[in-house]
């Protein structure tokens, strides 16, 4: 992946850079002032990076800081990278089209952070999922739940027809139980009065009892009908019912999850803020048994999830009028559908995972110091001066704790002999090579102890550097700040190349020529010229050596909103935008053209046409005087189809607008994609605005037919079937000469006097340089 | 043997020695009006082209100064009668540079107007004759009508290098004239071809061709048959089936030359697209 473009928002100076295309020849260049935020960019870059900021960039009124990078990529890299879960439809197909990937990372008040997967349409893509599924969950939760519902309402009828059953049998048992007694007295009696009357209250027991028992049959019945709703519900409801316990467990395991994610963070946390070995070598030891827990806690959880999707459907299904063997088969078949999807944080995290490494290139940290106590690397004591630069030299080296423990001195003297040779070796190629050095500069160092001069360290090991350059043998803060530079330099590209194999890279540098001298400067964009291929660098500068003047494409302008208020936002320029920052943003271009010719006659702020030669140059300004539009334009001629570049950047630079003319021959078409790619981001609508290929059109001497070429150019009448220009070109004929010939000649002339074809693809050019000039008014 | 008979001997050996030579050289010519024929639009191209047109070709020698060319490209249609300087060898030559201009301009693939087909085919032609404008230089050249229907919006172009274009629409008959310059070098400086543009309506009948049939000397005062009555027979055939528009064509043609003999190629050809 290869960063493409960046856009920060809320940090220091910065309230929102807006969009900005590094170079796509991977050095980018940011000018600008003091104070003006360029450093903000470079830092707001590594924290997009490695997700750290401190309170200190923080904007005063608190706005949060969010930082976007767009990486270019295939679709074929990112299905390989998101493998594990599922992607909402059109995602893949978006980036296919786009090529690219927007990754964003936005702090929390607490200045944790999160990466998102983003970009508008892919945004919009997940949220339309989301959304989707939600409204489909929530459809069968809430047909579950009313059917659960339902089922309770049912059991709870069924109960009390139940509880009425039993009470109306007691009653009857009862009225039975007063017929029995009844019975009895009334068979006990003799007297005929009392007879009569037992027979009295037999008749009623009687009557009570078929009241009794009539309700019971009444009630039994109900009870019975509420029974059969019941059992049918019950029967219903019993997949909803499993589908709520799977859901619980998924919850359980899925608590589980994060507590156990959540205590691998925060061993993450402590093992990156450990300052030892001793310490990281013990917080590993826990985070290997609570990564062990993890995995199988993701492996429950992934079980449980499967299990509650599945009953969630099941019951869905069947509620829709499957029976449960139909619905299990289609269960089955829709499997796949059910797998996990990615939700933007993930997506983001895991992409986060694959972008180039971003590192940081500084003078304090990164350059080699002359010694370095061995504590103060053991320890990780990052404050300690060179650190980085120690530590890429470990890197390098391939060295750790354990080759200083060795005890044998003689052994650890022979093992750095050989790694000093093997250094020096391939320091002297990167010298020769990327510098065009041709001195032999050996490197060193060695493992040393303090003296009694030292008594507060008496007896403590440190490293110490040296730079030997024939017989001299210096520490390197003796030596050229150019040499030390650059050694440095060297040891940080080693160092990430030893890390970080497989990723592309990002080198942030800030300054890097700094207290350079103006040859040791231009060595650096050498550098920057042979490491670009495989490294992306950006770099912050105001040195006007540091800037490539034919590449003016590569700069970004930093500046304050307000001049001379360093409490307004910061802007940034790209190239395309240069023309609006400040003079004093741009004195660095300015500095190394020498002047600003803004003000003089020959090219204008506006309206200024750049033409590939000479010949162009004779012909359309011709042409213009003969059409007498537009109303201003002044071409200008490149000596050569070459040198368009360069003055499109000298324009550029001294902020003048221009448009440029190519002609359709394999030059013209190379620099137009060059110009497209380099300072429009290959974007065809912008580049069009300012860039007009003849298309079809292989010389100048096309644009006029045949016959007005041998008319007013050639003045001969021989048949030219081949175009005017292969023919200027096969019969070696000067073409500055005829196109000179031809503005003399054509002084007394109309545009009338020539014929239709020559007229249409004249007016057709002429309109299109109106076209694009009206523009810039 | 005698004088007399050695005489009357080598007399024999040069008939018979002409008379083989001019076998050789007719059996060459015949071989080249194979190729030329060839070179020609083969018949199924004509049926595809112009399954409703007709073409009366009547070559006063073996080979042929006239020629017709007609290719598809672009769902346009583009037909050509040319006439070349002279007639016989040297037209059939010129010929056969004609349609393989025409053939390499078509091949180029840009999209030319007719007139600007022309201005290329003449810049061919005067390259390969080397012609400047230099009065000891050859004047060779050709004539030629061409036309482009362009099938899909119903249109016309035609361009002509002194051969005209005739359109007859309902009974009514339309001349597009040509340039008065031919296809190389002439006495003037070369201009460009005027490009005729129109609409095509159904039934619109086009007739391209070379001066042989007016120029044809016959009737009973041996005089050229002449424009009007041309113009005439074609108004009088235009509504009829292109087989009998031929046959009419052809047998006017015979009928006024009676007894005179043919003096130029001829070449008439009929379109109509519907």
């Amino acid at each position: 992946m290869r960063l493409l473009s960046f856009r920060i928002q809320n940090f220091r100076s910065i309230v929102d850079t807006g969009w900005n295309q590094l170079s796509s020849d991977n050095i980018t260049g940011i000018i600008g002032q003091n104070e003006s935020g360029k450093t903000s960019i470079l830092e707001a870059l590594k924290s997009f990076y490695d997700g750290k900021i401190s309170e200190d960039i923080l904007r005063s009124d608190l706005s949060m800081p969010v930082v976007t990078c767009c990486f270019a990529t295939g679709a074929d890299q990112i299905s390989d990278i998101l493998r594990d879960k599922l992607l909402p439809a059109g995602v893949m197909q978006h980036i296919k089209k786009e090529k690219k990937i927007i990754l964003q990372r936005a702090w929390n008040d607490d200045l944790s952070s999160i990466m998102l997967f983003n970009g508008t349409e892919v945004e919009k893509l997940f949220t339309d999922f989301e959304v989707s599924r939600a409204l489909k969950e929530h459809k069968i939760a809430e047909k579950l739940d009313k059917l659960l519902e339902k089922k309770e309402k049912a059991r709870k009828e069924y109960q009390k027809a139940d509880d009425e059953m039993h009470q109306a049998e007691m009653m009857m048992e009862e009225a039975k139980a007063l017929i029995s007694e009844r019975t009895r007295t009334f068979r006990s009696v003799k007297k005929t009065d009392q007879k009569k009357m037992a027979e009295k209250q037999l008749a009623i027991a009687k009557k009570k009892y078929e009241q009794a028992r009539e309700q019971f049959l009444q009630k039994q019945k109900l009870s019975k009908e509420k029974n059969k709703i019941f059992a049918e519900v019950n029967d219903e409801a019993r997949f909803a019912e499993q589908s709520k316990q799977a859901a619980l467990e998924m919850e359980e395991a899925g608590e589980k999850l994060r507590e156990s994610t959540e205590r691998l963070r925060k061993l993450q946390q402590l093992y990156d803020h450990a300052y030892s070995d001793k310490e990281r070598h013990g917080i590993s030891l826990e985070m290997d048994s609570a990564n062990e827990k993890y995995l199988k806690t993701v492996q429950i959880y992934q079980q449980a999830r499967e299990r509650a999707i599945i009953k969630k459907y099941l019951a869905y299904k069947i509620l829709g009028g499957l029976s449960p063997g139909a619905a299990e088969k289609e269960i089955e078949r829709e499997k796949p559908q059910f797998n996990p999807y990615y939700s933007r944080e993930e997506a983001g995290n895991i992409l986060a995972g694959h972008i180039p490494v971003f590192t940081m290139f500084e003078d304090f940290s990164s350059l080699l110091p002359n010694r370095i106590d061995l504590v103060d690397i053991l320890d990780g004591n990052q404050k300690t001066e060179g650190f980085a630069a120690a530590m890429n030299f470990l890197h390098v080296s391939g060295l750790n704790a354990e080759f200083f423990r060795e005890s044998n001195s003689r052994i650890l003297k022979q093992k750095i002999e050989r790694l000093n040779r093997e250094l020096t070796i391939d320091f002297q190629d990167f010298w020769r090579q990327r510098i065009g050095k041709t001195s032999k500069i050996t490197l060193n160092f060695e493992l040393e102890h303090y003296d009694h001069t030292h008594p507060e360290k008496s007896g403590f090991p440190y490293l110490e550097f040296w730079v030997k350059d024939r017989n001299e043998r210096l520490y390197p803060k003796q030596r050229s700040r150019g040499v030390r530079w650059f050694l440095s330099f060297y040891l940080e590209l080693k160092a990430a190349m030893v890390a970080n194999q497989n990723k592309g890279r990002v080198l942030l540098i800030d300054e890097p020529g700094l207290s350079l001298h103006a040859r040791a400067q231009e060595d650096v964009l050498k550098v920057f010229e042979h490491i670009r291929e495989k490294i992306q660098v950006i770099y912050t500068t105001h040195s006007p050596h540091l800037i490539d003047i034919r590449k003016l494409y590569r700069l970004l302008a930093v500046q304050r909103a307000v001049d001379d208020d360093e409490n307004s936002e910061t802007v940034v320029f790209d190239a395309k935008s240069l023309t609006s920052a400040t003079t004093d943003t741009l004195s660095p271009i300015y500095t190394l053209m020498g002047s600003r010719l803004s003000e003089q006659q020959f090219i204008q702020k506006k309206n200024n046409i750049i033409l590939e030669d000479l010949s162009a140059y004779y012909y359309l300004s011709t042409f213009h005087q003969l059409l007498g539009y537009p109303e201003e334009a002044y071409f200008l001629p490149a000596t050569d189809v070459s040198n368009v570049q360069t003055l499109v950047n000298l324009l550029m630079g001294w902020g003048l607008d221009y448009i440029v003319v190519l002609k359709g021959d394999s030059s013209g078409k190379r620099i137009f994609g060059k110009l497209k790619n380099s300072i429009f981001g290959n974007d065809d609508t912008l580049a069009s605005g300012k860039l007009i290929l003849l298309k079809g059109y292989r010389g100048m001497e096309d644009l006029f037919s045949t016959l007005d070429f041998k008319k007013h150019v050639l003045h001969e009448r021989i048949g030219i079937p081949e175009r005017n220009s292969e023919f200027v070109k096969e019969n070696h004929l000067s073409g500055t000469l005829l196109a000179s010939s031809f503005m003399k000649h054509a002084q007394g002339l109309k545009i009338t006097d020539f014929d239709e074809e020559t007229r249409e693809n004249i007016e057709r050019l002429f309109q299109a340089i109106t076209d694009r000039l009206k523009v810039q008014k | 043997m005698t004088g007399t008979d050695k005489y009357l001997e080598e007399l024999k050996w040069q008939r018979d020695e002409i008379t083989r030579q001019q076998h050789e050289i007719i059996q060459s010519i015949r071989y080249a009006s194979l190729i030329q024929s060839s070179l020609l639009p083969p018949e199924s191209l004509i049926q595809k082209l112009l399954p409703a047109g007709f073409i009366l070709f009547k070559p006063r020698d073996i080979v042929s100064g006239d020629f017709y060319w007609m290719a598809e490209k672009d769902e346009k249609i583009y037909l050509a009668v040319a006439d070349c300087t002279g007639h016989g060898v040297p037209g059939a030559l010129m010929s056969i540079l004609g349609i393989s201009f025409l053939n390499e301009i078509l091949a180029r693939g840009e999209s030319y107007r007719a007139n600007r087909i022309l201005n290329l085919l003449r810049e061919m032609v005067m390259k390969s004759l080397h012609q400047t404008g230099d009065v000891s230089q050859s004047m060779d050249g050709m004539d030629i009508a061409l036309c482009i229907y362009d099938a899909a919006n119903k249109t016309m172009q035609y361009a002509g290098a002194n051969n005209p274009l005739f359109m007859v629409r309902k009974d009514v008959l339309t001349e597009f004239k040509p340039d008065r310059m031919p296809i190389g070098i002439s006495g003037h400086e070369e201009h460009s071809f005027k490009n005729h543009f129109f609409d095509v309506r159904k039934g619109d009948w086009f007739y391209l061709f070379s001066d042989g049939y007016v120029d044809q000397f016959g009737g009973q005062n041996g005089k050229k048959f002449k424009y009007d009555p041309f113009k005439s027979v074609l108004l009088e055939i235009a509504g009829k089936k292109a087989p009998d528009q031929k046959e009419k064509l052809d047998h006017t043609l015979e009928k006024w030359m009676g007894k005179y003999s043919q003096v130029d190629d001829i070449l008439v050809m009929g379109a109509r697209f519907d």
